[in-house]
């Protein structure tokens, strides 16, 4: 009785086994590319160590152009990049730790007041921000504007005003500044809000890098 | 003065110049093409094997039993079995406002529900809620000092699961708010969707937070 019990407990077990097994970790990868497999082992080894930690981290996918909120190795959430750049591309290649969470606007509860105040949502996101990571990267998120002209001025004065700064401090103090390592990401309205919500402090990021030589 | 001039603004432009170029780094963007390089098969199957063994591991990291997502920002809360949805649920989670400590200049509760990855600690079966000091709070009222005093029955639903400092995923008296973010970090569900997730999840589910 005891014999054919484990039988069965083993046979139960083997679906979720095979699932973990058959799972393709990296979706759009060439196998035919050293330079592309170089890529995903690096990151891949990097990703074992967030993986093996109870945390969630963000993957920014270049090659799949997506931006994949994991745990454990699963795929929790996935916003799509609609186009990207980086400076100093080749340096791209650490795992990196959010310094701080873009600022939210949260509303404060006055109990004197008696009324319920409104919580924050989706929309109380912010749809162009800077993220600081370290070591040195700045990630700079830009919301696609769908035709939306004042926006798009007020993105492009964002993007400016970041590389005006850098150029500034690098001809007045002859130093490259510590954020010169740039990304930016162009996403929808709706993904920029997604990830402005989804980061935390310290959360660990990784960055797959496309086989550009 | 007007030749000075002249030679200094030149000076100054070409300094930004050389600044400009080298501080603009090689950009890379995604409109950027590769050049064909030689392939060494040697390497190549060497990498393709490393890559395989390194798959095989971040694989057996991930959780071969039923555990629970809960997308915060879009309310929802899933049961998952590998890919495969369980159980898609309408939940209401933290409502990010703050609330000051009285008596205290910079203490402040968030009303956040926390996000990452943690485990089923407790199940419980009618559960009572043991207020804390923001419940009282937040309504102008004064907190009491017995403990009997902040005993509630009846609000939390029929069961509740404790997911550690104090969180739950819990019923509620309010499910026109579910799809809402509205708690103080809890995580409701409606009865029937409660009723499923604790008899679905053990005492250690992984419970996926963001």
């Amino acid at each position: 009785m005891n014999v054919l019990r484990t039988i069965l407990s083993i046979l139960l077990s083997l679906p979720s086994v095979s699932w973990a097994a058959e799972q393709e970790v990296i979706a759009t990868l060439d196998l035919t590319d050293p330079a592309a497999l170089q890529e995903a082992t690096r990151v891949l080894e990097e990703e074992i160590k967030l993986a093996a930690r109870p945390q969630t981290y963000v993957l920014i996918d270049l090659e799949a152009k997506a931006i994949l909120i994991k745990s454990r190795g699963v795929e929790l959430h996935r916003l799509q990049i609609e186009r990207w750049s980086a400076s100093h591309f080749s340096q791209l290649a650490t795992a990196y730790h959010l310094l701080e969470r873009p600022p939210i606007n949260r509303r404060k509860i006055n109990p004197i007041a008696g009324t319920d105040q409104d919580p924050i949502s989706l929309a109380d996101m912010p749809t162009t921000f800077t993220l600081r990571l370290s070591p040195p990267l700045t990630l700079l998120v830009i919301s696609h504007t769908d035709g939306n002209l004042w926006q798009w001025a007020i993105q492009r004065g964002h993007a400016w005003w970041h590389r005006l700064t850098s150029w500034g401090i690098t001809l007045w103090t002859g130093n490259r500044p510590p954020s010169s390592l740039s990304l930016h990401l162009t996403v929808s309205l709706d993904h920029a809000r997604s990830l402005a919500w989804t980061v935390t402090e310290d959360m660990p990021f990784l960055i797959r890098r496309t086989t550009i030589p | 003065m007007k030749r000075t001039f002249q030679s200094l603004s030149s000076a100054l432009i070409g300094l930004l110049l050389v600044t400009l170029v080298q501080n603009s780094g090689i950009t890379v963007s995604d409109a950027s093409t590769a050049s064909p390089t030689a392939i060494d098969p040697t390497l190549l199957h060497t990498l393709q094997v490393r890559y395989k063994t390194l798959g095989k591991q971040l694989t057996q990291l991930m959780p071969t039993q039923p555990y629970i997502l809960v997308d915060t920002a879009r309310n929802h809360l899933y049961i998952k079995r590998g890919d495969q949805v369980v159980l898609d649920a309408l939940a209401s989670t933290g409502s990010g406002t703050i609330l000051d400590k009285p008596g205290d200049s910079k203490g402040q509760w968030i009303f956040d529900t926390p996000r990452g990855e943690f485990t089923v600690q407790s199940r419980l079966t009618n559960p009572v809620w043991v207020k804390p000091d923001w419940a009282f709070i937040e309504e102008g009222l004064e907190v009491p000092g017995s403990q009997a005093d902040r005993v509630e029955a009846g609000v939390l639903g029929e069961y509740a699961l404790g997911f550690g400092k104090g969180y739950f995923i819990h019923g509620t008296l309010y499910p026109r708010f579910l799809g809402k973010n509205v708690t103080h970090g809890c995580i409701r569900l409606n009865d029937d969707d409660l009723k499923r997730v604790y008899h679905l999840a053990k005492v250690g589910t992984s419970i996926m937070i963001f």
